[in-house]
């Protein structure tokens, strides 16, 4: 039968040419797997953004990864004095995945 | 060349075809993955461009003293560029400072849509003057950056040298100026049919985009003051001023000096705000964008670069 086991799923919304920051915190901390996405648009309250490949300063990727509590827990505390001051959306939730170990 | 003859460039008409698309808010769009081909398209030609007519001519001190102007003018713009922005523009010092960097340093789009319009008119400028364009995007940012520190607003330094003297542009353009150096015509001669005859048809369309890019940017720049967005055309017209007014002192031809007026009253928006972003995550990209990319850009694709060159044809003539 397939085992299911609880982890933390961590999404951090920022800016690409932030995004190696994020990175550089999740390894700080032990987190191994992560994966960054591109995004398309949206809107906040510093207003509309979209991807943009011309100047790339203002296009935003999300940092997503998969890990233990320890580790999540780690993660938040290292990266809570960067979310005001580069403009970060900070994302936690619990998610079901089988294979528990590869997290 | 008049001002009418400028603004009816195919480059120019397409820029303002984009703007107005937008403005309307068309859903015309062009694909991001084909903006970013056509950008690098551009610079790869007019860097081979570049380093084939020096091969041809070979070099000179004339060179040398046009590219000390240029690093001069970029170390030196963004500080009045400041001082305005923290009197006039009432902006804090940090946002000041990295405003002030994409001032002193330039917009390749804009130089080469100079070009055209100066290749056009039977004014080309110096092929060196792309190797200016690229020594004059990097100084600024560390003027911009020694502004910040003052304020304590630099939150790191690692990965900045990288970003800042190995920026995609400037490898390109430093790079294809290599090889067209190089290469030389006759090598260059079986390469031209891409990257010469289709180099206008291309500039055309990425000038579409950049006129829906730069409009779409103006609708949301929700930062810009009038005061601010005041000095994103008074701050080109007084550099531009000055790049004229030097390329005329040492000696350049009208055409050569039209385009380190145009460097100079440029501003970055493609190197300058990534760096910015990440050595000052604190200043508002917003504002640093929005300025250089939608109130300077647009002023001087359509007014800027018939200014410059009105200034340099009088001052020259004389």
């Amino acid at each position: 039968m397939t085992e299911i086991v609880q982890r933390r799923r961590i999404e951090v919304l920022v800016d690409a040419p932030l995004a190696r920051r994020v990175v550089e915190v999740a390894k700080s901390v032990g987190i191994v797997g992560y994966t960054v996405l591109p995004t398309l648009e949206g809107e906040g309250t510093h207003g509309h953004w979209s991807d943009d490949q011309v100047s790339g300063a203002l296009a935003k990727v999300l940092f997503l990864s998969v890990t233990s509590e320890p580790k999540a827990k780690a993660f938040m505390e290292a990266i809570e004095p960067l979310l005001e001051s580069h403009g970060l959306v900070f994302l936690l939730s619990t998610v079901d995945v089988i294979r528990g170990k590869k997290f | 060349m008049n001002g009418i003859e400028s603004l009816l460039s195919p480059v120019i008409l397409f820029f303002v075809l984009g703007a107005a698309a937008a403005f309307a808010r068309s859903d015309l769009a062009i694909p991001e993955s084909i903006a970013k081909g056509m950008s690098l398209y551009l610079m790869a030609a007019i860097g081979l461009k570049g380093g084939k007519e020096i091969a041809e001519l070979g070099f000179s001190t004339e060179i040398l003293v046009a590219a000390f102007a240029g690093i001069v003018l970029s170390f030196i713009l963004p500080l009045p560029a400041f001082f305005a922005l923290r009197k006039f523009g009432r902006l804090d010092p940090l946002n000041a400072a990295a405003c002030s960097a994409h001032y002193g340093s330039v917009s390749v789009v804009t130089f080469v849509a100079g070009m055209e319009v100066l290749s056009s008119a039977g004014m080309p400028p110096a092929g060196y003057m792309v190797a200016v364009l690229a020594l004059m995007e990097t100084p600024a940012i560390i003027v911009g950056l020694l502004l910040a520190k003052r304020t304590g607003g630099v939150t790191r330094t690692g990965g900045l040298f990288h970003e800042t003297v190995l920026n995609g542009s400037v490898v390109l353009l430093l790079g294809s100026f290599m090889i067209g150096l190089v290469i030389g015509k006759d090598g260059f001669v079986p390469i031209a049919p891409v990257f010469e005859l289709a180099f206008r048809g291309v500039l055309c369309l990425f000038l579409l985009d950049m006129g829906l890019v730069a409009a779409r940017r103006l609708r949301d720049a929700r930062a810009l003051t009038w005061r601010v967005a005041s000095l994103g055309v008074l701050l080109p017209i007084f550099n531009g001023t000055i790049g004229v007014l030097l390329g005329a002192s040492i000696g350049l031809d009208v055409g050569t000096t039209v385009a380190l007026g145009i460097l100079a009253g440029s501003a970055s928006y493609i190197a300058v705000p990534a760096v910015m972003r990440m050595a000052l995550p604190q200043a508002d990209p917003g504002l640093y964008l929005g300025l250089s990319l939608a109130v300077t850009f647009p002023f001087n694709i359509i007014f800027g670069i018939t200014l410059y060159t009105f200034i340099a044809t009088r001052i020259i003539g004389l």
